[in-house]
């Protein structure tokens, strides 16, 4: 036998392999045969395949007993099926809306752009109170000849290019950038090459480089284009290069075109356009921050009066664009989070109630032999499956979801975000499902595999009793549930509040009727001040024309959708420097402007044909006019714009207009002054037609008015007055939406779960409920108790959520407009609705309480 | 625990590990070294169960009832009071009669057409 000790004990290791409860019966049993076979001294070979049989044998028993297992879980479902429906369905809720919000999360913020090396991309910004970001052309030279940390920096824009030619004149979305723009991306073309230096040069001949679409699109995928000549603005262009397919930079842009700099126009002063930037390897951001900063003191040494006060951030080039929605994000993250963990509490009562109600069936499959390892897995097989049905409901709604949220973002997405899902949101979608099965299972399982054997039969089937650990444990996780509600409706009531408050805003300016178009002129056919602003009286009078039409004006942009903000001195008030001049937004107007969309005047007189470049005139709104001359009259009295120190012209005030919030419907700070159009020459107009009862088919209609005057004037982005109102507030509305789905979706959560543990509750005293009865309890007094045991719960969540919601809306105070976090209206009136609402839940449990037939209830003892 | 449905349909045909078992169990309560040995010796050796594949057909015909665990030893001098001992039940002989049977009728099959001669 000692010979054979090690053998023996080899063979006993093997035998780990197997699941404990075959291990724990047969073991000893499979070492005996083991040690008889031994003692017939086998050939080696014999011997090699007694152990190797472990190996094979021993997963296939693992695999029949999770098998089994399975087939168990099948049957129990099967026999609860709208059980187990309501748990899959609420289950798919909660993965699903997470799952949902992960993917947004995963392409805006996680998801790798689709650059070589991202992560040496950075945007380089000048910033002051006056620039937001964008840098002056000399001192993207100095950047670039003095750092030490990047490998190129490229300035780049953005607009719309006009495409003209045999086929209609078509405006698309367009980028521009020096020679080093797409080095710095990493992007190579797919035809042809990208611009070079001298192309950047001014006055160089005019090339284009065209996105794969617009190639294919408008150029029938022309393999000769390169070399040959297209209509773009008022230029011909020569087609260099053709950019690989889904390539678009900055944002949309479908062509891109050389930037050409003017020394002479092209200042420090002048900040138009923006820097990226890439890194040289092993350089960091910070790094570069602090050479880029460095490189700006040495340059306001040298031009003191032409740069003033401004520094110079460097950020990764994903975070520019996605600091503002970040937190939001986060907070969409943080709200679907507690819809999970709601769907997860109901998920863990129901199995709760199930286990309960399976008492006896557990101990008797206990006494038969189950170990409790085997009990406790046996349930979370059940939660496991539950998971996956609901994770696999979830991901169909997710899939369905993202298009619908999609539809709520009016703006052009950058290229960048793409919301497929990826490897990431497929970990992501595996482990919540994971953990929400582990999470709703370990509860019920625990506890269904603590039955006492001996009690639980004495008690005649009718499983544990209701009260001790498990009763408290169900009710906490409804007082969680309702908590977490409380907090989700809060936080939805606030963003439906800011919303609607931002929604029925005065904006100053009427929005009914009122349809806005944007077009561009050739320049070379409208090259001086008098052709343009001719253009623009002829255009006025064609549309005028059209049927309904009562008036049109126009405009350098359309309220809201356009800003152009320069710093504002007072003739007689004392000079402020330019870091403290007020800045003002600019609006070129044609006359008629304020008629059409209804801008009272105030004092003074509208523009007239005559008003451009002598004398200057303007007109200010009511809030510059009351707040320096609040006693008189504002007409007549001088203003200039432009920084301070300029000594640009004086301007008249020739009226005053009612405020219009022409930025934006938040911002409350910034007044407005008009200029008549003639005084500058604006290559974009914009007209505002205002019609009795709005035009039919606008887009076309006008456009057709338009080509009358000129088939070369472009037209974009034709929308009601109403649309921009509401784009402009898209975001309010998007995050109102979201918010408000996945308060509601937690609200019918929690009052399923409420319903659930009542119903339940109700059924288990029964008995209680008839001796009541037969005593002489009134139907009144059997409901108030049922009513009373769900109230307390409430109640207790009411209170924990409230506090909550106190605290966590803070997080969403940015979001929040004309409304504070914590808000005790929006607070009391969520609180109301959960009660009432928790109430009608209880109220059908309790009323079955009610029915319950004296006699009946207590025979069944 | 035999099941519900004891349909004899839904257990044929039987693995042969579990016939020889069967069979092995026909006459005699044994231990499982015991019923390997008999398979080996009517089988002329040509069948010798592992252990492993010995304990698992046991583990999946306790469960499916056509077995039984013995808790009394059976006196044959050759006892060892540890090993356990298993016997066949009314259902598992019912079973194993049936798949008797379905082997009969396949050789008889065979032998009707003639691709198996009327005496081996």
């Amino acid at each position: 036998m000692r010979d054979r000790a090690p053998a023996l004990r080899v063979y006993r290791g093997l035998l780990w392999l197997y699941p404990a409860e075959f291990r724990d019966h047969f073991a000893g049993e499979m070492c005996r045969a083991l040690a008889d076979c031994l003692r017939q001294r086998p050939h080696p070979v014999e011997v090699l395949g007694l152990y190797l049989g472990v190996l094979i044998d021993a997963p296939k028993e693992r695999y029949h007993m999770i098998h089994q297992d399975v087939v168990y879980a099948l049957r129990t479902m099967r026999r609860e099926k709208l059980n187990s429906l309501v748990a899959m369905l609420v289950l798919a809720l909660g993965i699903g809306s997470t799952a949902t919000v992960f993917t947004l999360v995963n392409s805006i913020l996680l998801k790798p752009l689709p650059y070589p090396d991202q992560n040496r991309i950075v945007y380089v910004e000048e910033v002051s109170r006056e620039i937001n970001g964008a840098v002056a052309y000399p001192n993207y030279r100095d950047f670039q000849d003095r750092n030490r940390t990047l490998e190129d920096i490229a300035m780049f824009g953005s607009g719309l290019a006009t495409l003209r030619g045999d086929i209609e004149a078509e405006r698309v979305p367009s980028g521009s950038g020096t020679e080093a723009l797409f080095r710095v991306l990493g992007i190579q073309p797919l035809l042809g090459r990208t611009f070079t230096i001298e192309e950047c040069r001014l006055n160089a001949p005019s090339t284009v480089l065209l996105s794969e679409n617009l190639w294919r699109r408008r150029y029938g995928g022309d393999p000769g284009i390169i070399g040959k000549t297209i209509g773009v603005g008022s230029d011909q262009a020569r087609v260099v290069g053709v950019m690989p397919s889904g390539f678009h930079f900055p944002d949309v842009a479908e062509l891109w075109m050389p930037l050409q700099f003017d020394p002479k126009h092209n200042t420090r002063m002048d900040h138009g356009l923006e820097a990226i930037a890439r890194l040289r390897r092993g350089a960091s951001v910070e790094q570069a921050q602090d050479d880029l900063r460095g490189i700006m003191r040495q340059i306001i040494q040298e031009h003191p009066t032409e740069n003033y006060g401004q520094t110079v951030n460097v950020s990764p080039y994903r975070e520019r664009d996605t600091q503002k929605v970040k937190p939001v994000l986060y907070t969409l993250m943080g709200a679907v989070g507690f819809v999970l963990l709601i769907a997860c509490a109901n998920i863990t009562n129901l199995l709760l109630v199930k286990a309960s109600a399976r008492t006896r069936e557990i101990a008797v499959r206990g006494a038969l032999g189950a170990s409790r390892a085997r009990l406790v897995r046996q349930f979370m097989v059940e939660s496991v499956l539950l998971g996956l049905a609901g994770a696999a409901g979830g991901i169909v709604l997710a899939w369905a979801a993202i298009p619908a949220l999609l539809a709520l973002v009016p703006e052009h997405l950058p290229m960048w975000i793409q919301f497929t899902p990826d490897a990431r949101v497929l970990a992501f979608v595996t482990a919540i499902t994971a953990g929400t099965a582990i999470l709703a299972g370990a509860v019920p399982a625990w506890s269904a595999s603590r039955f006492n054997l001996v009690e639980t039969l004495k008690e005649g089937g009718r499983g544990s009793t209701p009260g001790g650990a498990n009763a408290w444990f169900r009710n906490g996780l409804v007082v969680a549930e309702v908590a977490m509600s409380v907090l989700l409706l809060a936080g939805a009531g606030l963003m439906v509040e800011t919303f609607w408050k931002l929604n029925s805003m005065q904006a100053g300016f009427r929005t009914e009727n009122i349809t806005t178009l944007q077009t561009a002129a050739p320049s070379d056919r409208y090259p001086n001040g008098r052709a343009a602003i001719e253009l623009v009286r002829r255009i006025r009078k064609e549309l005028a024309a059209l049927p309904g039409v009562i008036s049109v004006a126009g405009a350098s942009g359309v309220p809201l959708l356009g800003r152009w903000g320069r710093s504002f001195t007072v003739e007689g008030a004392p000079l402020l420097g330019v870091k403290d001049a007020p800045i003002i937004n600019h609006t070129l107007v044609t006359p008629g402007y304020f008629q059409t969309l209804g801008i009272p005047i105030l004092q003074g007189r509208d523009f007239n044909q005559s008003d451009g470049k002598n004398p200057l005139v303007t007109i200010v709104d009511e809030g510059i006019a009351k707040h320096y001359w609040p006693h008189e009259s504002a007409v007549g009295k001088r203003v200039r714009y432009g920084p301070p120190e300029d000594n640009e012209p004086w301007h008249t005030i020739v009226g005053v207009v009612g405020n219009a919030r022409n930025q934006s419907l938040r911002d409350l700070r910034h007044n407005s002054v008009y200029l008549p159009l003639g005084e500058y020459e604006w290559a974009s107009i914009a007209y505002l037609v205002r019609s009795a009862g709005g035009l039919a088919d606008p887009a076309k209609s006008l456009r057709a008015r338009l080509a009358l005057v000129d088939r070369n004037v472009a037209v974009s982005r034709v929308l009601s007055m109403k649309d921009v109102v509401t784009q402009s507030i898209w975001r309010e509305r998007f995050f109102a939406t979201i918010f408000g789905f996945f308060a509601v979706l937690a609200l019918l959560l929690a009052l399923v779960g409420l319903y659930g543990v009542m119903a339940y509750a109700v059924s288990r005293r029964t008995h209680e409920m008839g001796i009541r009865m037969a005593l002489g309890a009134t139907s009144g007094e059997i409901r108030g108790m049922v009513l009373a045991q769900s109230g307390r719960l409430v109640l207790a969540g009411l209170a924990t959520g409230t506090v909550a919601a106190v605290f966590l809306t803070r997080l969403l105070e940015t979001q929040l407009f004309e409304v504070s976090p914590g808000d005790p209206k929006t607070l009391v009136t969520v609180a109301a609705l959960l009660a009432a609402a928790a109430m009608a839940a209880s109220y059908i449990p309790a009323r079955k309480a009610t029915r319950v037939d004296p006699m009946t209830a207590l025979r069944e003892e | 625990m035999p099941p519900k449905d004891d349909s004899l349909d839904a257990f044929l045909p039987l693995h042969k590990d579990t016939f020889h078992i069967l069979v092995a169990l026909a006459d005699h309560d044994r231990h499982g070294y015991s019923i390997m040995q008999d398979i080996a010796a009517r089988t002329d050796g040509q069948i010798r169960l592992r252990p492993s594949s010995l304990y698992s057909a046991i583990h999946r015909m306790l469960e499916d009832g056509l077995i039984q665990e013995l808790d009394e030893r059976p006196c044959d001098g050759n006892d060892d009071d540890r090993r356990r001992y298993y016997r066949i039940t009314p259902f598992g002989r019912k079973i194993a009669v049936a798949e008797a049977r379905r082997l009969e009728r396949l050789l008889a099959d065979a032998r009707a057409t003639g691709l198996v001669p009327k005496r081996l």
